[in-house]
């Protein structure tokens, strides 16, 4: 056993380290200019610019460690935003399962950025439960194409995107997850009705998704009919472990000290009082054992071995750590966590951090609630059956 | 031992139970807060019509000759539709620094007034720096041929922007922190000198910022005794932790109840989700906090009618046990709800809010923990 990083992994650290630096947004540069060429120099150090992507289709082909490296990397780094519906969730599935002219068609202009997705799955009654899905596709007479109704919810930013990946039912004559089928089209075309869903902190991310008759051809079938839900569950699976984002929450930590450190109280400050000393220390405590558990999980991965048990908590650890850091922001802004509106008052963290907070309820609901997931470890770590069929 | 309230205290709450089922559903509540000036100025009559403002106040002065536990009773029911109506700042306190400490002459010009419901008042004690202790007080109030000249900046003062006059917590000797040297005023919120900003609270409400600069207020306006105003202003903020604490056991009950509701009907998995034991578990919880916000509530409220000091431990222990199981039960009822609980859309977030607010308010669950130890 050994904690320290090789020579040759130190040595990809620095380089991203000075890639990061190299390519900094320069004070007066227009941002969206920068972020298109800083996409440019990433891909040219040999695709970093879709660091996920394995090497066969343009990506860095790194160990489980540099990717690990990365992420920490990027957390501390000022790097352009990136949506991760087409890159992170889609392209591994064109990947897999696309015909060869789907990936030539889709995959490019994911990579370049230039089109937006959505992911079409939750609907009103298909939640934890996704498989109950029942927005149907039918194929027309002549089989060129189906004929999409139904309605989604939860879809993040489908107010801005431009295509959607959506799981349809084909067939609902066997069990649930048969029957489901995987569809590809675009947002802008009638029949697609995009409605906000405001959430408690008072943002706009998520929609209502509604379809009347919107015809899709069949070549934008990913796949088998019928055969969705196995294309999606990978997707699923990987959307669950990907979720925990420990490096930028050990980020966030420090930064919580730091508005902590300058909230006064008598001759120190909030981070020399002793029960919200003793909850940042319990929280960074849990945090540093999680770290060790991503890594474990790494570790194996990197022998190519299936992630272990360990891994099954990650998201469940991850999620509530982010909560716990969004709480104590709120903590921190003490009278003022209440303050709204675009004037607000107290110190610049109180209105986002509420906000935050409120927000921040949703990481252990969404891309599987934390009951859900602690059902899947039972079931598939620990061997438990449930009387009640579950 | 009595549990029981009084024939009249019923038929108070039961007709506060009606007025909120009438007129609080989540839809009339956000098109009240998002007009000015954020509450209802008709229920604000008809509260006055029906006592409620004047429950509190001495039958001298007034009022009906009530206490904290017909303030209880008021407020356990405005939790359940979380009434904008400015009961806080105004009766609890403002008024309540008013009839504390007031000469005959002031209480005779203002609580009349203020319980036929034409006066708009609150109280202004917090500062930047002062965060959950009420006896750090910076803003000045210096003596200046019998008048006072006030210069500070007060925080998160409620119901300001509509407020006619404001009492405000000054420093007129002694240290920063010092709990001798504080002087309570009633200032004319017009006074020059004074300026507002106002802005919107994360639960529908609404608080401002206020500053004064060389503001000039007559010595009659002076409530209690010069640089004895910190016991007064002690047992206000205790009757506020008991007001908010009643509201909050209120919108406990809602957020358990309608989460018991929301998971008999929803179906996931082919079954209801009430069926799931983790589920049951989680709601049997919040239900157990419930009760035991509420029992703390009648022996914390019980206790100050008995004697407003020696409670001052449990009152401590009331606050603290409401912060943290109200953030308790909010999250549980959002987590239960799924994606539903975290939109504006079911009325669970919006109590969920509510309970934040009011733990970050009058000092939060931590900082009573530790005046409780202390005590």
């Amino acid at each position: 056993m050994d904690i320290d990083l090789s020579k040759e992994d130190l040595a990809f650290r620095d380089e991203v380290r000075s890639f990061f630096e190299d390519s900094k947004i320069k004070d007066g540069e227009d941002y969206f200019s920068w972020r298109e060429g800083w996409f440019k120099k990433a891909r040219e150090k040999g695709g970093w610019d879709v660091p996920k992507w394995p090497a066969k289709f343009g990506g860095p082909g790194w160990t489980p460690t540099q990717h690990y490296i990365w992420e920490q990397e990027t957390a501390k780094a000022n790097i352009p935003f990136d949506l991760p519906f087409g890159l992170g969730m889609l392209a591994p599935i064109l990947m897999n399962y696309g015909t060869e002219e789907q990936q030539q068609r889709f995959l490019p202009d994911i990579r370049d950025r230039k089109v937006n997705w959505c992911q079409g799955y939750s609907e009103p009654g298909a939640g934890s439960d996704l498989a109950n899905l029942k927005t149907k596709a039918v194929l027309s007479e002549d089989g060129t194409h189906y004929i999409v109704n139904g309605s989604k919810i939860w879809t993040t930013l489908a107010h801005i995107a431009d295509w959607i990946f959506c799981l349809t039912r084909t067939d609902d004559s066997g069990i649930k997850q048969q029957g489901i089928t995987f569809l590809l089209f675009p947002m802008k075309q009638e029949g697609i009705e995009v409605k906000p869903i405001i959430t408690l902190g008072g943002s706009h991310t998520v929609n209502t998704v509604h379809f009347t008759d919107v015809k899709v051809p069949v070549e934008n079938r990913i796949g088998e009919e019928g055969k969705g839900w196995t294309y999606a569950k990978g997707l699923l699976e990987h959307e669950r472990t990907g979720l925990a984002g420990l490096s930028k929450s050990l980020v966030e930590l420090e930064q919580l000290k730091d508005k902590a450190r300058t909230v006064q109280r008598g001759n120190g400050n909030l981070m020399d009082d002793a029960s919200y000393k003793s909850k940042v220390g319990e929280l960074e405590i849990d945090l540093l054992a999680t770290e060790f558990t991503e890594l474990r999980s790494l570790a194996s991965a990197a022998a190519g071995g299936e992630p272990g048990p360990e891994s099954s908590i990650l998201k469940l650890k991850g999620t509530e750590i982010k909560q716990r850091i969004q709480k104590l922001t709120v903590e921190a802004s003490g009278i003022y966590a209440s303050a709204w509106g675009d004037k607000g008052a107290g110190p610049s963290f109180a209105k986002g951090g509420t906000a935050g907070y409120l927000n921040s309820r949703y990481f252990t609901i969404y891309g599987g609630a934390s009951e859900v997931q602690k059902d899947i470890v039972a079931k598939k770590v620990l061997g438990l059956t449930s009387s009640k069929s579950k | 031992m009595n549990f029981e309230l009084s024939e009249e205290q019923k038929m108070i709450q039961q007709s506060v139970e009606r007025f909120v089922q009438e007129n609080y559903d989540l839809s009339d509540r956000i098109k009240i807060s998002s007009e000015n000036p954020g509450y209802s100025k008709d229920y604000w009559n008809s509260m006055a019509e029906l006592g409620w403002l004047g429950l509190a106040f001495d039958e001298e002065d007034g009022g009906f000759g009530g206490n904290q536990i017909d303030t209880l009773v008021l407020m356990e029911q405005f939790g359940k539709g979380l009434v904008l109506e400015p009961f806080l700042a105004n009766i609890v306190l403002a008024g309540g620094a008013i009839k504390r400490g007031a000469s005959k002459a002031l209480k005779e010009s203002i609580i009349p007034k203020l319980i036929e419901g034409n006066l708009q008042l609150t109280l202004a004690y917090a500062e930047e720096q002062s965060r959950f202790d009420i006896e750090d007080v910076a803003t000045a109030a210096r003596e200046d041929a019998g008048n006072f000249i006030i210069n500070g900046k007060k925080s998160m003062v409620l119901n300001a922007e509509s407020a006619d006059k404001v009492v405000v917590v000054t420093r007129t000797s002694g240290s920063q922190v010092d709990i001798n040297g504080i002087s309570l005023f009633l200032v004319d919120l017009d006074s020059e000198g004074i300026e507002r900003d106002n802005f919107p609270t994360v639960d529908g409400l609404r608080a401002s910022e206020i500053s004064f600069k060389d503001v000039e207020v007559s010595a009659e306006n002076l409530i209690g005794e010069k640089d004895k105003g910190f016991s007064i202003l002690q047992e206000v903020v205790n009757d506020a932790i008991l007001a908010l604490s009643a509201e909050a056991v209120g919108a406990m009950e809602v957020l358990y109840k309608d989460t018991v509701e929301y998971t008999q009907q929803r179906e996931q998995f082919d079954h209801p989700l009430s069926d799931f034991q983790v589920l049951q578990h989680r709601m049997v919880d919040m239900f157990m906090e419930y009760e035991q916000c509420k029992s703390l509530l009648l022996r914390a409220t019980m206790e100050t009618v008995q004697d407003p000091v020696s409670s001052q431990r449990t009152v401590h222990a009331l606050k603290h046990l409401i912060g943290k199981s109200g953030i308790f039960v909010g999250e549980s009822a959002v987590q239960t709800h799924g994606g539903m609980g975290v939109t504006e859309e079911l009325r669970i977030g919006h109590f969920f809010k509510r309970l934040l607010v009011i733990d970050s308010q009058f000092g939060n669950s931590d900082f009573h923990l530790e005046k409780f130890t202390n005590t």
